[in-house]
């Protein structure tokens, strides 16, 4: 429900991995197979040779240091921000609003989140099947959805659950004089395992 | 409806795992050695002592890797590979999350599959008349299967709890079908 931007997680993931993996079968295969150590010798000689000539050839005005020094210092503090960026990034998507709509010449008529959310919650915390019940609303492609949380009792058909809340949430359809896009989820958890079970059929 | 293509989107990232935990972890790993990688870079410019590995031999001990002990090498660059390749598998691989997705007209609706089991348990022990301690119920994305332990001397009628357990899982409208399977143990529990 949240924004996170699961492509980037796993492009993240992917990317690590890979570079994992190529150093660590490059670091296996240079010990374990003859050509490749003798492969490996013959082009990190001339690499040697090209970073020693590079930090040569770009002075830091006459400190004596390479520029590139500094440049690799830059580029890793770019990245740890980036880095930074992209945790603070994950999660996220609430929202207040749950109708926003500029209908008539006179205004604006704004529902706060909160309507829904206690509605719903206020319908179904009454309801013996459920041990508790969260609602809360997030940001879809900027489109406000509840997302209806319960947990049951022990042994609840999920149908007769997701029933219950369905004729809750048409019930808040006709009080809005809208239909707002939602989900249910129905889990079990910890503390349904400690409740006892259902007497209900 | 109007919201079919919001529920589409919204089902598919509630039974997939975002990888959230993995990439952060990774991030963190990748600031620490960032950041470390920085201040010996700092201290090689101040011509101070490096911490653990100054950036030069760094750079000398990559490339000479191959000239190390065989052993040492070997194992390490074959777990890091390892730890490479799993990486990799979990970027790629769908990371499916234990939940069924209901078919329901107003809404999306995901449900954990511990509470169809928990569900599925309930009328299976009702069916063999068993004692619902005595039933375990194990929900996957094809299967559940059933797991009951008779009372010594009141016989199980199988097909009844298939027939049961079947007609269950039909009536939740999941949209993946799933399989029952009954299985009952050969030794009964004397007074449960």
């Amino acid at each position: 429900m949240n924004n996170t931007n699961r492509a980037l997680n796993r492009l993240l993931i992917f990317f690590c991995g890979l570079l994992l993996l190529v150093v660590g079968a490059g670091a296996a295969a240079g010990v374990l197979v003859p050509a490749f150590r003798d492969w490996w010798k013959g082009a990190t000689t001339g690499a040697t040779v090209q970073v020693s000539t590079w930090l040569r050839q770009t002075p830091l005005g006459n400190t004596g240091v390479s520029w590139i020094m500094p440049a690799i210092l830059l580029l890793l503090l770019i990245a740890v921000i980036v880095l930074i960026a992209f945790i603070t990034r994950q999660g996220h998507g609430h929202t207040g609003v749950a109708v926003y709509e500029r209908s008539s010449e006179t205004g604006t008529t704004i529902i706060d989140s909160a309507v829904p959310e206690h509605a719903i919650q206020d319908a179904l915390s009454r309801r013996p099947e459920f041990v508790t019940s969260h609602v809360s609303t997030y940001q879809v492609r900027r489109t406000p959805v509840l997302k209806v949380s319960v947990t049951c009792r022990r042994g609840v058909s999920p149908k007769d659950a997701a029933t219950i809340i369905e004729d809750k949430l048409r019930a808040l359809d006709e009080l809005l004089g809208r239909q707002l896009p939602a989900l249910i989820q129905i889990s079990g958890g910890f503390r349904a395992n400690l409740t006892k079970s259902t007497r209900l059929q | 409806m109007i919201s079919n293509r919001y529920h589409a989107r919204i089902t598919r990232r509630e039974t997939h795992s975002p990888r959230s935990l993995l990439a952060i972890i990774l991030a963190v790993i990748l600031i620490i050695v960032f950041s470390w990688i920085g201040t010996e870079i700092v201290l090689a410019l101040l011509g101070l002592r490096a911490l653990l590995v100054a950036p030069v031999d760094m750079f000398t001990s990559a490339v000479n890797v191959v000239a190390e002990p065989t052993g040492a090498v070997a194992v390490v660059g074959i777990v890091v590979a390892v730890v490479g390749l799993i990486l990799v598998v979990a970027a790629v691989s769908p990371g499916r999350r234990a939940r069924h997705v209901l078919v329901t007209e107003r809404a999306a609706t995901v449900v954990d599959n511990e509470v169809i089991a928990s569900a599925l348990a309930r009328h299976a022990a009702y069916a063999a008349n068993v004692d619902p301690d005595s039933t375990t119920v194990s929900v996957s994305r094809r299967h559940a299967v059933v797991h009951l332990t008779p009372t010594s001397g009141v016989p199980v009628d199988r097909y009844e709890v298939a027939d049961v357990a079947a007609k269950q899982l039909e009536s939740y409208g999941l949209r993946r079908p799933v399989l029952a399977r009954v299985q009952i143990d050969e030794r009964g529990r004397v007074g449960a």
